[in-house]
């Protein structure tokens, strides 16, 4: 693998509440990630997984560990790491093209710079023909698709991915992934994509890592030797039924231990 | 010392709020004694204790139950021509699109105007009686009850009411059913907005046409520089109207549990 | 072909139908049936040359402009205290905690109660006439922006901030146009609380004004005059009203809430 892009050793994050127990979300968390690695994470709810993504994020800080990118310690949003949020998070009063700008806007690139670049990105995403529209004109699929495209203006290192398509419906959401691969493809971003979805994570990356259940560390992570570029008939053969059954097996003895208790 | 802070915590909504409000009133209070006013100020300055005592004095006195009593008719009898007028048009205008369509361009401009500028006309059709104030407290909360039982009709599940007609109901029924259930909470909400209306109208009526009732009360202490005697008066309509407010609240609540929480817009 | 173009806007002709019916029917009732007593009673014909009259001698235009300027002068400083302390109260919870108990409880107080007393002090004039209109127009505009930011999506503000927006972003960016719808429905509020204010101070003790001219109307058995500055107003208040509504509409597709109306 090289010296790993992104390193987190030991991350442990209570979340304290006024009437309640605190809860411990993570504990003893690690991992690394490669440049240029697409790492899915899966695990039971709750298991602090889309914590970890707003830890590294930079917009919550955990109580002790420590993470770095590319050597140097995480401590508050960056230019190098961009969201792709579950809800979108689009802005609704704006349109297609100014809701991509918006990372390069507040980073004060001048305006027609900015407008080269969304008009790259919108490209990409196959929005050309909806630039001028609303956030509530559009799709499920198509507002992801503008979450993606923002995400990738600012032309960030490390695409972080919360359930990206768990909004979409199912259709869509085989779309996007294909989708997803093929502007990883020529992008060659470090993804670490969070998801709840054993085929979605078997799928799209390189590696899965599996979570206990909460308080949530890594339990085991899975390399998934399938050839790329991937095609959708991959997903119909027998080897990587294998492979889900293999992250499957891991992934169940969370559920039915938190089921317990 | 610990245990203080956690009191602190848990109700430090109300904390801050009742505090703020109960210092306003202590400066209120004291101020007299803190800055030195001039006499045109002392005027027109009067302090809580001063309107509690007024108040009080009226009541012993037994010069403010009658004004009480003759406020309180023109409240209810204005407030019960308005549910027995605005409801049931409420009721059909929101059934009915053509009524509807009808009805409309009258309960726009009429809702949007201030119903108050009627009242000159009332007192000359009415005099200075109290049906004068009845008529202006109905044309003022009949609006908001028309209106929101509209609502609540408009917004009744279509497909409830489907169900229920295919159960063989007739009109009748399903008003009785689907339609008149569902559009209570809004009734309520309807109710609460009359009840501020119709104290605006008891209070503005008597101000200009009447012979009793607080708000003449009021207006005749303003004149006479009785500032604490204005005071109380405006209190005590304060006071209803907090807590006629509060009780249809806390009616509301009850009877929104089985809302869901999103479609609570009001 | 006739039949289309009334079905089609069967609402509209409804309503105008509706409307030119009742005083048609006002009008014939009047003169055919019952007896005219001019000084409890008047039609539409008198009214309308009333009307011409007022317009063309321009009474009526000059009492309509006093009460305008009182009106705007008092708006206008609701506006400039409201907002700001409507946005305080919903941006810093403290602020909201402490303010909002006794906002709530003078919102829900007839204030006009307190007209007289206002009158008495400050005299006939501009500046009471100014002052009730700002006590009573001020507290829609304090809880339409306390609730419009309160109700700032959170997600939004985790979007701009995980792309390094700072305070000023948050706040130009994403609160800012997120309250604005609620706030164009404070103002529609507003308007109609503001317009009773300036009527009861008219009514009360004034020289000037719309509200003046129609109770001097009225003590002078001057019908026809009174119902056209009736009208006048009227015209005045819809078309405020109507057009808060078509700003309204514009500026964000938001449920309208029952307070509205």
């Amino acid at each position: 693998m090289g010296a790993p892009l992104i390193q987190a050793r030991d991350i442990t994050l209570v979340f304290k509440s006024k009437d309640r127990e605190p809860i411990t979300a993570l504990r003893g968390f690690n991992l690394e990630v490669g440049k240029g690695e697409f790492v899915s994470i899966v695990g039971p709810s709750g298991c602090g997984k889309s914590t970890f993504l707003n830890l590294l994020l930079g917009l919550i800080k955990p109580d002790s560990g420590e993470m770095t990118l590319d050597g140097s310690p995480i401590s508050g949003p960056g230019q190098e790491r961009a969201m792709v949020f579950q809800e979108f998070g689009l802005l609704p009063w704006r349109t297609v093209r100014a809701n991509v700008e918006l990372g390069l806007e507040l980073k004060g690139i001048s305006s027609p710079e900015r407008a080269q670049r969304a008009t790259e990105l919108i490209s990409l995403v196959g929005l050309k023909d909806f630039e001028r529209h609303y956030p509530h004109e559009l799709s499920g699929g198509m507002k992801q698709r503008v979450g993606l495209a923002r995400a990738l203006a600012t032309e960030p290192e490390v695409l972080l991915m919360d359930e990206p398509f768990a909004a979409l419906d199912a259709q869509t959401r085989d779309l996007m992934q294909s989708e997803l691969l093929q502007i990883w493809e020529r992008t060659k971003k470090t993804v670490l994509f969070v998801t709840h979805s054993i085929e979605e994570a078997a799928y799209l990356s390189d590696r899965v890592i599996i979570m206990t259940a909460r308080p949530g560390r890594a339990k085991e992570t899975l390399k998934i030797q399938l050839p790329r570029p991937r095609d959708y008939e991959m997903r119909l053969t027998p080897q990587f039924n294998d492979i889900k059954s293999r992250i499957w097996d891991v992934l169940k003895e969370e559920l039915t231990s938190r089921v317990l208790q | 010392m610990k245990r203080l802070a956690n009191f602190y915590t848990e109700r430090e909504q109300s904390i801050l709020g009742g505090g703020f409000i109960l210092l306003l009133i202590v400066l209120w209070e004291l101020m007299p004694h803190l800055v030195p006013l001039s006499k045109g100020f002392s005027l027109f300055f009067t302090t809580p204790w001063k309107v509690i005592e007024a108040g009080y004095q009226l009541f012993v006195e037994n010069k403010i139950q009658e004004h009480f009593y003759v406020s309180s008719i023109e409240f209810l009898a204005g407030l019960g021509l308005a549910i027995i007028v605005g409801l049931p048009l409420g009721l059909i205008t929101g059934r009915s699109r053509d009524l509807d369509a009808m009805v409309d361009p009258f309960v726009t401009i009429f809702n949007a105007t201030p119903r108050l500028i009627f009242l000159p006309l009332f007192i000359l059709w009415f005099g200075i009686g109290i049906w004068s104030k009845i008529m202006i407290v109905f044309i003022g909360a009949v609006f908001p009850l028309l209106i929101n039982t509209y609502e609540g009709v408009k917004n009744v599940d279509r497909v409830l009411v489907n169900v229920v007609r295919s159960f063989g109901a007739n009109e009748w029924q399903i008003m009785k059913i689907v339609v008149l259930p569902n559009s209570v909470p809004y009734i309520v909400v309807g109710l609460r907005l009359a009840i501020g209306r119709a104290i605006l109208g008891v209070v503005v009526g008597e101000f200009f046409g009447a012979s009793k009732g607080l708000g003449f009360m009021i207006a005749t202490a303003a004149t006479n520089y009785k500032v604490d005697v204005v005071f109380a008066g405006a209190a005590i309509f304060m006071g209803l109207s907090l807590i006629l407010t509060m009780a249809v609240k806390k009616i509301e609540s009850n009877l929104s549990r089985w809302r869901p929480e999103e479609a609570k817009t009001f | 072909m006739k039949k289309k173009f009334f079905a089609e806007h069967r609402r509209f002709w409804l309503g105008l139908g509706s409307v030119l019916f009742v005083l048609a029917a006002w009008e014939v009732l009047l003169t055919y049936v019952f007896p005219l007593n001019p000084f409890f009673f008047t039609k539409p014909s008198l009214i309308a040359v009333a009307f011409k009259e007022q317009v063309i001698s321009g009474a009526l235009w000059g009492d309509l402009a006093v009460s305008s300027k009182a009106f705007l002068w008092g708006f206008s400083f609701a506006i400039l205290l409201g907002i700001p302390l409507g946005a305080l109260m919903g941006w810093r919870r403290k602020a909201g905690y402490t303010l909002d108990p006794f906002f709530t409880a003078l919102y829900a107080s007839p204030l006009v109660a307190l007209a007289p007393l206002i009158i008495v002090v400050f005299g006939v004039g501009l500046f009471a006439k100014s002052v009730l209109v700002f006590a009573l127009s001020v507290f829609p505009f304090i809880f339409n922006t306390f609730a419009g930011v309160r109700s700032t999506d959170r997600l939004l503000i985790n979007v701009v901030r995980s792309f390094g927006g700072g305070e000023k972003d948050l706040y130009l960016k994403v609160i800012l146009p997120s309250t604005l719808p609620y706030i164009i429905a404070g103002a529609r509020i507003a308007l109609g609380r503001g317009l009773v204010g300036i009527i009861v101070g008219e009514f009360y003790a004034a020289s000037e004004g719309i509200g003046y001219a129609i109770s001097r109307f009225g003590d002078t058995y001057r019908l026809p005059e009174m119902f056209a500055a009736i009208f006048l107003l009227m015209i005045a208040a819809v078309g405020l009203t109507e057009g808060m509504r078509k700003l309204e509409n514009v500026l964000a597709p938001w449920k309208t809430t029952q307070e509205s109306r």
